[in-house]
């Protein structure tokens, strides 16, 4: 079936052939000639076979059923076809119609507005219509889900761009605390073997300590035997020295008694002395005698005080040598109790030092283990030093095809968006809804404030902004949650700008329809943007001016 | 009694220049060898109540009280060390027709010595008849007869 047949098949009435036109009665009279001239051709054949020796009865059955095809043909088929050749001009005009409507139908969809596709197919048969508007739909459909899944693309891109930026991260400060790790567990290595060989000299000099506290606490135990002799040698010596004071007491008695004696000698020798001058010169041998006496007992009396002085030096020795000897016993008590303590501290240390020596040796042993241990430890920690720098180039892979996921996602949504579809979502919907409102609103200041209460409930859109057809600004409505003051005071440059240069107006005005602008620089912030701009309405149907809005690619996915 | 001190005077006389020395003191003192009775070892003195600085009090010496006399502050003298053996002489004061027996208590007998008359320096005239060298030391000498004249 071709598609003349198939539109034929849809839509009643409509000629076969347009070429064809204003031929069906002379085709009907040919028809009919022809049926005329064929039966009375046949006629005469038969007859020529009648007679010559045939049946008669063939020409008059051919000739009666020639007639009934003839006078059948003119009642039934040449009014037929003059009917029909009469309802051909109302038919054309209608395919015509239809075709328009169609065309445009078309164009609609072909430009991507699927809403006006569907308004144009209105006028199609009910059928036709139906398909049309089952295809628009299923496409408005398809449009729909490919930028619903553009935007959980990259909403899934950005999502794990971030967590692989994250992991990256935290996998590159992963890398460079393993490598401190390593760095530490090398220096715990090292610092471990030497503490491995402190602990084994520590063990030999505590071995080499708990040896020598023997031989000290031996030598402590003989210094405290001696100084215990040398005590009882002092107490000796002080009870000799005592018993000297003692014997040195009772010379002195005995030389106050000589002393006494020879005062006593002294006194009468000079009592003689008197008596022998009283006997005058019967005396004076007497005199000479008393004087001898008196002579001796002085000289003796000068011993007595050169044995006194003598017997002071000695006692003077000996009370120096009894203090000496107290003394000295409280020094050796004080040795012997110090040699005590001493030999005590020094069988202390001897413990202590075999316990370390034994501590030593374990530690020895421990930091050994604990050597082999970090070696493991730091061959591991290289090993896993390389996979997390292989999985932090992998997560940066993972990144980088993250962000061209995105990427793809834009590019996906703004083909998705190349399509006015009857979605909120659409943006060529959202645009032209909006130029409708403002369409409604009279004033340049009642527009700019509609528009800013428009673009403040729709947080992708950065800029909103009407520009008339002269290349002035209009209106300009910034949303203050995505530009800041810097950004904001460099889009007011818009107003010194003749944006008819600019591509979107220059896109837009090329078939005044609603058009999206691919990604390109801003003017205020220098990042990637899209615009989507319509022309907006006077009353009477012509451009007053163009409605744009500017959305950032890295918020658009708030679409 | 009569008889000695009859003896008293001659021997004075004879062993005129003949001293004992003794010390009170811080002076070393002589008296007359010729008026001193007997040395003894300090006697045991009763003061009496009511006697004067120099007299000591009362001793017995052969059974008889002796007036004892501080020689020491006879002749002011500064008081010497604390004595070793201190003695009480004995002697006769006063003049030849009235003479007493006392006894002067003394640090130390020394020794009987002999002062030259020329060798003495007059002195008060009194108990202390004056001053001489002897053995390199200067001696007092007393006059014990004054004595007996000042008692």
């Amino acid at each position: 079936m071709d598609a003349e047949s198939t539109l034929a098949a849809v839509i009643p009435g409509v000629p076969m052939a347009p070429g064809r036109e204003g031929r069906h009665t002379e085709n009907a009279l040919v028809g009919w000639i022809l049926v005329v001239g064929l039966t009375l051709v046949g006629y005469l054949l038969l007859a020529l076979g009648s007679s010559a020796g045939g049946p008669s009865w063939p020409r008059h059955v051919f000739l009666g059923l020639g007639a009934a095809g003839v006078i059948s043909y003119g009642f039934w088929v040449f009014p037929y076809f003059r009917r029909l050749e009469l309802r051909l001009p109302v038919g054309r005009e209608r395919w015509s119609r239809l075709e328009t409507e169609l065309i445009t139908a078309f164009e609609q969809l072909g430009a991507g507005d699927l809403v006006r596709s569907i308004e144009h197919t209105r006028g199609l048969p009910e059928r036709l219509a139906k398909v049309s508007d089952a295809a628009s739909a299923a496409l408005s459909h398809l449009a729909q889900q490919i930028q619903d899944s553009s935007i959980e693309v990259a909403s899934a891109a950005d999502a794990v761009n971030e967590i692989a930026s994250e992991l990256a991260s935290g996998s590159s400060e992963q890398a460079a605390s393993v490598v401190e790790i390593t760095a530490a567990m090398e220096e715990l290595a090292r610092t471990a073997s030497m503490i491995a060989e402190n602990a084994s000299r520590q063990a030999e000099l505590a071995s080499r300590a708990e040896a020598s506290g023997d031989a000290g606490s031996a030598s402590v135990f003989e210094a405290v035997t001696g100084v215990e002799e040398v005590q009882k040698r002092i107490s000796a010596i002080a009870s000799r020295a005592d018993g000297l004071g003692t014997r040195s007491k009772e010379i002195y008695r005995v030389l106050d008694l000589i002393t006494e004696i020879a005062q006593e000698t002294h006194i009468l020798s000079l009592n003689a002395a008197i008596e022998a001058a009283a006997a005058g010169a019967d005396g004076r041998r007497f005199s000479v005698v008393a004087d001898e006496v008196r002579h001796l007992a002085q000289r003796s009396q000068e011993s007595v005080e050169s044995v006194r002085n003598l017997l002071d030096e000695f006692s003077s020795s000996i009370r120096a040598t009894i203090v000496a000897t107290e003394e000295g016993s409280k020094e050796a008590s004080r040795v012997l109790e110090r040699s005590r303590a001493a030999s005590i501290a020094i069988e202390d240390l001897r413990r202590a030092s075999g316990d370390t020596s034994r501590v030593a040796q374990q530690i020895s042993l421990a930091t050994q283990q604990q050597n082999s241990a970090s070696d493991e430890v730091v061959m591991t920690l290289r090993e896993v030093s390389l996979v997390v720098q292989r999985m932090t180039g992998g997560l940066k892979n993972l990144s980088s095809t993250a962000d061209r996921l995105n990427t793809l996602g834009l590019e996906i949504q703004l083909l998705a968006q190349s399509f006015h579809l009857d979605s909120p979502r659409s943006l060529k919907h959202l645009v032209e809804s909006w130029a409708r409102q403002l369409e409604k609103v009279p004033g340049v200041t009642e527009k700019e404030a509609a528009l800013e209460e428009l673009v403040r409930h729709a947080p992708f859109v950065e800029l909103g902004y009407l520009m008339g057809l002269d290349g002035s600004t209009l209106v300009l409505s910034f949303n203050r949650d995505l530009l800041d003051e810097r950004q904001r005071s460099l889009a007011a440059e818009v107003r010194k700008t003749d944006v008819r240069t600019r591509p979107w107006f220059k896109a837009v005005s090329r078939h005044w329809r609603t058009t999206l602008i691919p990604p390109y620089e801003s003017m205020q912030n220098s990042e990637a943007c899209f615009t989507v701009c319509t022309p907006l309405l006077n009353p009477d149907g012509s451009v007053a001016a163009v409605l744009g809005i500017d959305i950032n690619v890295t918020g658009w996915t708030r679409i | 009694m009569s008889d000695l001190l009859d003896q008293a005077e001659s021997r004075a006389r004879r062993e005129e220049g003949t001293h004992l020395l003794v010390r009170a003191g811080e002076y070393s003192c002589a008296l007359p060898l010729a008026l001193v009775r007997r040395v003894v070892r300090a006697l045991t003195v009763h003061p009496l109540p009511g006697a004067a600085g120099e007299l000591e009090g009362l001793a017995e010496f052969g059974g008889e009280p002796l007036p004892v006399l501080n020689l020491a502050r006879l002749v002011s003298s500064p008081p010497g060390a604390n004595p070793s053996y201190p003695v009480t002489v004995v002697v006769w004061v006063g003049p030849p027709e009235a003479r007493e027996t006392i006894g002067l208590s003394a640090d130390a007998a020394l020794e009987v010595v002999h002062v030259p008359a020329g060798s003495m320096v007059a002195g008060d005239g009194g108990f202390v008849q004056g001053e001489a060298p002897v053995g390199g030391e200067v001696v007092r000498v007393l006059n014990l007869e004054a004595l007996g004249n000042e008692a």
